[in-house]
């Protein structure tokens, strides 16, 4: 059931960018909703312990993940399996996660709510809570006309606030919009991402929002075998999903399990370190060959991917009372 | 003129007012073969005892069939039946006068497109412990509870049936006769759903898979009506 009213604003796609994904019929945004999910996000009320929100491991200057940590962490120390994918246009994704297990952008937040090494709360035991809370059934009340919290309006408006985090104004927009040029080194790395990356890093999104096996061999301390693990399907042996390269300058460390720390590493990766395998994608079946001096105009490409104004957004910042 | 067409539009709008309704009442009864179920009551199993603490599982989809046509459709149709909350056993179906019926037909769990819907309340709503959270999706048939034939812990069993996707899909669709009368009793026999499976070795099934399927297909062939007086 949606909640319609006369405040309900219009999600705003950026020219040229493919239609979203998500239904915005059955979830119209509106700013007091879009408050009510920012308030969730950075508060660690999700957590058992009251010790860890979503903001933990999704902060907005690393582009909403968690740098500095290859296995993001949760209550307790608890260490997870993975890092944590950076959130931005997730409106135009389909599935969830590294292996795609989550099939809807409500029903997300509920995994790492619930997880052990993460929040380790349940949903009923969040909801109790924020209607304990006078402050949240006041946001409640705004955002829905009534101030009981539910399980479906708790996730709403977390995906309320989730689907405005746009990101689409980096140098690279400027440029595509004519409004900025490249630098001979960024134009000459643009073209050697078109030949090499672009295919699966798939513009504007820089995902083609698909599984691929990237030709990382397994980590034996995880034996994460990434989309099998959800299809049971052996053709989507060690697939994940492909990340979107935006503001990458700031999402360190990088990969489902993190194990690169530095750009440099994961162009060696894919230059000298494919890990060949039955499921490996076929852009990666012929060796890229880079030169240092394309892996550096490469690099200068991939800077352009930064978008300041999202990483610094006040509107996405930790709401001030 | 006007007074005329207003007349009969006036008249027209009574007539769709004045649709009468009846009531149908469709009870769930779990029984344990021929004992009710009760939570947490030990029945006899074989040489062995067991107790059912959660039964709960969703029935949607509700239509009515008269002679092999389909005659009534429930709008929004999506019940969680609780065998611990005595309420949810009855659902109250509000129908047409006009409407007969020799056929109920609803399915077992929640279909493909309501599981990738996103977020949804009342009996859907995630918070019902109905929805799996590390991987998508909607548990069906939740049946818990304790053997002494479990070698785990506190001899615990959790069958969590579901499935939205193929090849995994596990939505049973029953059709049951009926016969025409303002309640139907409907039976769903617990101890013949155990009976075809060995608990000391089948006793945590908590994703969707082969396992899932196989044992969904026998929950559905313990459910029956029961006769009831007119």
């Amino acid at each position: 059931m949606a909640f319609k009213s006369l405040k309900d604003i219009a999600f705003e796609t950026p020219a040229n960018w493919p239609t979203p994904s998500y239904d915005f019929s059955r979830n119209p945004l509106s700013p007091s909703k879009i408050e009510l999910g920012r308030e969730l996000f950075y508060d660690p009320v999700l957590s058992k312990n009251n010790s860890i929100s979503c903001a933990s491991c999704h902060s907005q200057f690393t582009a909403f993940t968690h740098v500095d940590h290859s296995l993001s962490h949760g209550i307790d120390d608890r260490i997870g399996t993975r890092n944590s994918p950076a959130l931005m246009n997730l409106a135009w994704h389909s599935s969830y996660m590294w292996d795609g297990s989550v099939n809807h952008l409500d029903m997300q937040a509920l995994a790492p709510i619930s997880h052990p090494d993460e929040m380790g709360e349940k949903i009923e035991a969040v909801v109790g809570k924020l209607q304990k809370s006078k402050p949240y059934r006041l946001l409640f009340f705004k955002a829905f006309g009534d101030s009981t919290a539910t399980g479906e309006r708790t996730l709403k408006a977390l995906s309320q606030f989730m689907l405005t985090l746009v990101s689409s104004n980096s140098k690279y927009d400027s440029v595509m919009r004519k409004q900025a040029q490249f630098t001979l080194q960024e134009k000459n790395g643009y073209t050697l991402f078109q030949k090499n990356c672009g295919s699966c890093h798939k513009e504007p999104l820089f995902t083609n929002l698909q599984f691929e096996n990237n030709g990382l061999d397994i980590d034996t301390t995880l034996n994460d075998f990434g989309r099998m693990n959800v299809t049971k399907d052996r053709a989507d042996s060690l697939k994940f999903k492909v990340p979107t390269l935006r503001n990458i300058e700031f999402s360190y460390p990088y990969m489902h399990d993190g194990r690169f720390k530095k750009l440099s590493q994961v162009l060696k990766h894919y230059t000298s370190g494919i890990h060949h395998s039955t499921t490996l994608a076929k852009p990666l079946l012929n060796q890229i060959v880079l030169s240092s001096n394309d892996k550096v105009d490469l690099t200068a490409f991939l800077l352009t991917l930064t978008d300041k104004d999202f990483l610094f957004n006040p509107k996405y910042s930790f709401p001030k009372k | 003129m006007r007074f005329v067409v207003f007349l009969i539009v006036y008249l027209y709008a009574c007539c769709l007012c004045s649709q009468t309704y009846k009531k149908y009442d469709v009870v769930l009864l779990p029984m344990y073969g021929q004992f009710e179920l009760q939570p947490d009551l030990y029945y006899k199993s074989g040489n062995d005892s067991l107790m059912i603490e959660t039964l709960k599982f969703y029935i949607s989809g509700i239509k009515l069939i008269d002679k092999g046509k389909v005659v009534w459709i429930e709008p929004y149709s999506f019940h969680l039946v609780d065998m611990s909350e005595l309420k949810t056993l009855c659902l109250h179906l509000t129908i047409p006068s006009s409407v007969f019926y020799d056929q109920l037909k609803f399915n077992l769990g929640i279909d493909s497109v309501t599981n990738v819907a996103g977020a949804m309340g009342g009996d859907l709503d995630p918070t019902k412990g109905m929805y799996w959270t590390w991987q998508s999706g909607y548990i069906n048939f939740k049946l818990e509870g304790k053997s002494n034939v479990c070698k785990t812990r506190n001899n615990e069993f959790q069958l969590h049936l579901g499935g939205y996707k193929d090849p995994f899909y596990n939505l049973k669709t029953l059709t049951l006769n009926v016969s025409y009368a303002e309640k139907t009793n409907i039976i769903l026999d617990i101890e013949q759903v155990l009976k075809t499976i060995d608990l000391s070795k089948q006793n945590h099934i908590m994703s969707p898979g082969p396992e899932s399927i196989l044992l969904s297909e026998k929950v559905v062939k313990s459910v029956y009506t029961q006769k009831v007086e007119k």
